[in-house]
């Protein structure tokens, strides 16, 4: 029989659901398409300098303006197609999921404060433009969600064989989590806007906006959010391909998925909270807290998919583990 | 340097068609089911060769 996998596609998913999961495929795949070609137009903007004072110099800026105009071009499909679920989400009424939907803020707050400050400095042609970020912030994003989306689907709609103690576990963990993400959301929003005025004052003012922009871009809780539903879709892999199990082997297996999500949603807090005070002073480019960000929502992915494979690979019952990890456990 | 002049706008055109190839094969379902399509050659039906 083939094996149950996190994030394979369930069996009897209904037409809407599929289509749901082919949009955020698709957009996925444009956002990380644009990143890399955006990314390509801006470098040439990072080389500028080597060439001040050489006669190239004239050609290269006429060369950025169309780059950048390029750049504009790419991002704002990827903004109205891709980010669109962003978008609705800041401006639905809160619902049952109202935690979740305030974390589009904050994401929101960051494209924008990137965005509009890029689309004027191309109108003027002079000045920082920062697409690339933008396209960057909204690409990894996307992974996070379409990762996090695509494991809680499979547990929506796969639901023999697994305990319901395991429902159970991801409620009370869900609530857990939400309520880590929403006060770490606050905090960094507050230390975001705080950090830009002092730079825009006292520091540099040209320097604030990049690290305005830096700090919303790792505010975003997308490892947060993916902590817990990774894990549990990882323990729902366990059962669904381990029918034989005791009741005391499926009391093991949710310990350890508890554990797995509590490192998930406090390891990444704990990187989160290392790299605010770079950001703050102004040593993480916004593309590269958009790479962070990145890092640490893979890592929870990693993680959790480490749980599903611990019993994948050696086979529950045989496993040398089971005793030795037992002991630990009791 | 007067070569960037024209490949911007052709990466440029190629990032749009590419985009849109994308946005095909995805809702043409082509990313649907990776695993099923590569064994379906292996479950084939080979009893009726004469």
């Amino acid at each position: 029989m083939k094996a149950v996998s996190i994030f394979s596609i369930p069996k009897n998913l209904p037409v809407h659901e599929r289509q749901k999961r082919r949009h955020m495929l698709a957009s996925l795949g444009i956002a990380w398409l644009v990143m890399m070609q955006v990314m390509m137009f801006a470098f040439p903007g990072y080389l500028r300098g080597d060439y001040i004072g050489t006669e190239s110099l004239a050609m290269l800026d006429t060369a950025i303006i169309i780059m950048n105009w390029l750049s504009f071009a790419l991002t704002v499909p990827v903004l109205l197609y891709c980010a669109w679920p962003i978008w609705q989400g800041v401006f639905k009424k809160s619902s049952a999921h109202s935690m979740r939907v305030n974390m589009d803020w904050p994401v929101a707050l960051g494209i924008l404060t990137a965005f509009i400050p890029s689309v004027i400095a191309t109108v003027n042609q002079r000045g920082e433009v920062y697409f690339e970020s933008v396209s960057m912030f909204v690409a990894f994003l996307l992974t996070a969600r379409y990762l996090e989306f695509c494991a809680e689907q499979s547990a929506r709609y796969s639901e023999v064989g697994v305990p319901a103690k395991l429902d159970q576990e991801r409620t009370i963990m869900t609530a857990k989590a939400d309520k880590i993400a929403f006060a770490f959301v606050m905090i960094q929003i507050l230390l975001a806007i705080v950090s830009g005025i002092v730079w825009y004052l006292f520091i540099d003012r040209a320097h604030a906006l990049p690290v305005l922009v830096a700090l919303f871009v790792m505010s975003c809780p997308c490892a947060l959010s993916m902590a817990v539903p990774t894990a549990s879709s990882a323990a729902r892999g366990i059962f669904l391909n381990n029918h034989s199990f005791t009741p005391e082997q499926q009391e093991f297996v949710l310990s350890l998925t508890r554990k797995t999500a509590n490192q998930n949603l406090y390891g990444s807090l704990a990187w989160h909270i290392l790299m605010a005070p770079l950001a703050m002073f102004g040593l993480v480019a916004p593309w590269v807290a958009a790479i962070t960000m990145l890092i640490s929502s893979l890592v929870v992915a990693w993680n959790s998919w480490r749980l599903y494979k611990k019993f994948h690979n050696q086979g529950f019952i045989a496993s040398p583990d089971w005793t030795a990890g037992k002991a630990v456990q009791g | 340097m007067e070569s960037l002049f024209l490949l911007l706008p052709v990466s440029f055109l190629f990032v749009i068609g590419i985009g849109i190839a994308l946005y095909w094969a995805v809702f043409s379902g082509q990313f649907d089911d990776t695993e099923e399509n590569g064994k379906s050659i292996l479950e084939d039906n080979d009893s009726n060769h004469t």
